[in-house]
């Protein structure tokens, strides 16, 4: 048998780019007024989600349509656990994680016995039906209303350190350990022994399950790895002020998927790309269409209508995304 | 009138409905092995259509054939325009693992349904509005007690009575349908008799854009246009098409029905709240008991 290039598990490089990520999103908040601040940190947390997505489907090859829905469980059970325990919101955070991934443990279970638009429709079932369990059990989860939590104020020891800290660019500094965290976890994950088992089921299940792997059982650890990544995005997104199913409409899946596409499933650089084009194009969008005197009713869509066509022209033009075509470009200058 | 009579007569003329959405996804399903998301996505912008063309003083019927007709347009064009680039591409590295070859058509889908939505939005300001129905939504009486079943109902009981009778006719008469029969079952043979494959798989989603496109016509009535108001409908719709079969024309009529009997019956005798969490648990139910569908076949994977 040939020699497999393996990185190591705990790699320098995923390391420093982790601490990169970190870095840049600090300092490109410095640079920004308030409102994009905001919309810095929605990248960092959203980011997570998206990358639960390139685990799922770029790295294993499942699709859900219902990552949104996995938000909605940890941002409730996040919010629960602090307005009804009165635990600290960090605790809640980690413990978020934890019951995501048990519910993508369920989901796993079901889904590994699904393929393709089978488990595509089942999620988007899901992504309907979850936030709907709110307002069936209104006493527990508070119905449309929704639970009200948010990041606090930042600690006294932090604006010792550093000065005045807004209430922004706090919710930045929350989030981004999460991020970078959740990052280097991925960026090792597909390195290791699992993450080449994923590849291996993704892109032939009988080739890898003659090759020994148990398909069913990687079904379902890929689930719950991305559920976790998803509940702690879910958990991080709700904390900017309310938990409630608007926060989470089947859309929010839509465009997460989007985001994963757009970028190139299979790449994490793709995933970051991908995150901030969902974020920052409406914006661009709205600036354009003021300037150019476009009536309001016609605005509002046009967001949608811009990322729905980019991810119609990614699909046609080259699936693997932005990523893929980059490195299709590369490839041709070597020869 | 009974609760029990008031849910089997809604839901007889809801499942009618659902089974037109879930026949249109079997028809893409066994023609061109994708499950079309955008498929209400683009009946809502038939009966947008259809909506305009009768603010404009067309006829009632007049709109309901234009609607059709470009359902079956806006099918083809879906498959001509993206699918058959998308799945005939063979250079993709992307496409060369086999979960991508079905997940990619999925996005598409996806893509299409976010773009139609959106243009209805910018061509028609995406307010709630309603559409007419042909026939009085009154309740039919017989003397003095009126029946749980309205006129309206009886028309779209009708119409999809009609329709199934044409369909089964076209698929068991027709050499056309016999060429789509036998280009699901098997392209590659189907392909050698001298059938062009790629033209039936085009019929297949013109008909299922039809289909579509007369549930779009038939159950806004009732619950009132809008870019999101179908979204529903495909759920129920896939689930419908999941419960009797995937790959049956006949299993997908009977799951609409079947929905259309469970929503109404969670509807009469437990709450409207509960209908989400009823059809998640009943897909999940189905895929467990019994994934192929009542009327499907087990599929065989080839290596």
């Amino acid at each position: 048998m040939s020699k497999v290039k393996t990185h190591k598990v705990i790699g320098l490089r995923s390391t420093l780019l982790s601490l990169f990520l970190f870095l840049f999103f600090i300092l490109l908040s410095n640079q920004f007024e308030p409102y994009n601040q905001s919309q810095l940190a929605n990248i960092a947390m959203l980011l997570i989600a998206v990358l639960s997505i390139t685990l799922l489907t770029g790295a294993s090859g499942q699709i859900s349509l219902g990552q949104g829905a996995i938000m909605a469980v940890g941002g409730y059970s996040s919010a629960l656990l602090v307005t009804r325990l009165g635990l600290s919101m960090w605790l809640a955070f980690i413990l978020a994680i934890f019951v995501s991934a048990l519910f993508g443990l369920f989901l796993g279970l079901a889904a590994a016995r699904l393929s393709g638009p089978y488990l595509a429709g089942t999620t988007l079932v899901m992504a309907l039906a979850i936030p709907s369990i709110a307002v069936r059990f209104e006493t527990f989860f508070s119905g449309d209303v929704g639970l009200s939590v948010d990041y606090g104020m930042p600690p006294e020891w932090l604006t010792k350190l550093i000065g005045e800290v807004s209430i922004e660019e706090w919710s930045l500094y929350v989030v981004l350990p999460f991020t970078a965290v959740a990052l280097f976890a991925v960026l090792n994950l597909s390195n290791t022994r699992i993450g080449r088992t994923w590849r291996a089921v993704r892109d032939n299940e009988v080739a890898a399950s003659l090759a020994g792997i148990n398909i069913g059982r990687t079904k379902v650890i890929v689930f719950v790895c991305a559920s976790g990544l998803a509940g702690l995005a879910g958990a991080l997104y709700g904390f900017r002020g309310l938990v409630a199913p608007s926060v989470y409409p089947t859309d929010l899946s839509l465009t997460l998927l989007t985001a994963a596409v757009i970028g190139g499933l299979r790449s994490i650089g793709g995933a970051i790309f991908g995150t901030f084009v969902i974020v920052f194009l409406p914006d661009l969008i709205e600036k354009v269409t003021n300037n150019l005197a476009i009536p309001e009713t016609v605005g509002i869509y046009l967001p949608a209508l811009a990322i729905g066509l980019l991810l119609l022209l990614t699909v046609i033009l080259n699936p693997r995304g932005a990523a893929g075509a980059l490195e299709h470009l590369r490839h041709k200058k070597k020869h | 009138m009974t609760p029990f009579l008031t849910a089997f007569f809604s839901g007889t003329a809801q499942g009618a409905i659902y089974a037109l959405v879930s026949l249109g996804l079997v028809l893409v399903w066994r023609s061109a092995g994708v499950v079309n998301f955008a498929q209400m996505g683009q009946a809502m912008f038939t009966t947008y259509i259809a909506s305009q063309l009768i603010q404009n003083n067309y006829s009632y019927w007049s709109a309901f054939l234009i609607a059709l007709i470009s359902g079956a347009a806006l099918g083809a064009l879906v498959d001509l325009g993206l699918m058959r680039p998308l799945t005939s591409r063979k250079n993709s590295q992307l496409l060369n693992s086999q979960s991508m070859r079905t997940t990619i058509p999925v996005i598409a889908s996806l893509g299409i349904l976010g773009v139609l939505k959106a243009l209805a939005g910018i061509f028609w300001a995406g307010e709630e509005r309603g559409f007419p129905s042909p026939v009085a939504p009154n309740a039919i009486k017989i003397g003095d007690t009126s029946l749980a079943i309205t006129g309206f109902d009886l028309f779209v009981i009708g119409t999809v009575f009609l329709t199934l009778v044409l369909t089964t006719i076209f698929f068991t008469k027709t050499g056309m349908g016999l060429a789509m029969r036998a280009s699901a079952l098997n392209p590659e043979v189907t392909r050698l008799s001298g059938i062009k494959v790629g033209s039936v798989r085009t019929l297949g989603w013109a008909i299922s854009g039809i289909a579509s496109s007369l549930a779009g016509l038939l159950v806004t009535p009732r619950t009132n246009l809008s870019p999101n108001t179908l979204d529903l409908l495909l759920i129920i719709g896939f689930t419908a098409a999941v419960v009797g079969g995937l790959s049956s024309l006949a299993g997908s009529v009977l799951g609409g029905f079947i929905l259309g009997y469970v929503i109404s019956f969670v509807n009469v005798y437990s709450a409207p709240e509960n209908v989400f969490i009823a059809i998640l648990a009943f897909l999940l139910l189905a895929l467990f008991l019994r994934p192929q569908g009542i009327l499907g076949s087990k599929e065989v994977r080839s290596v």
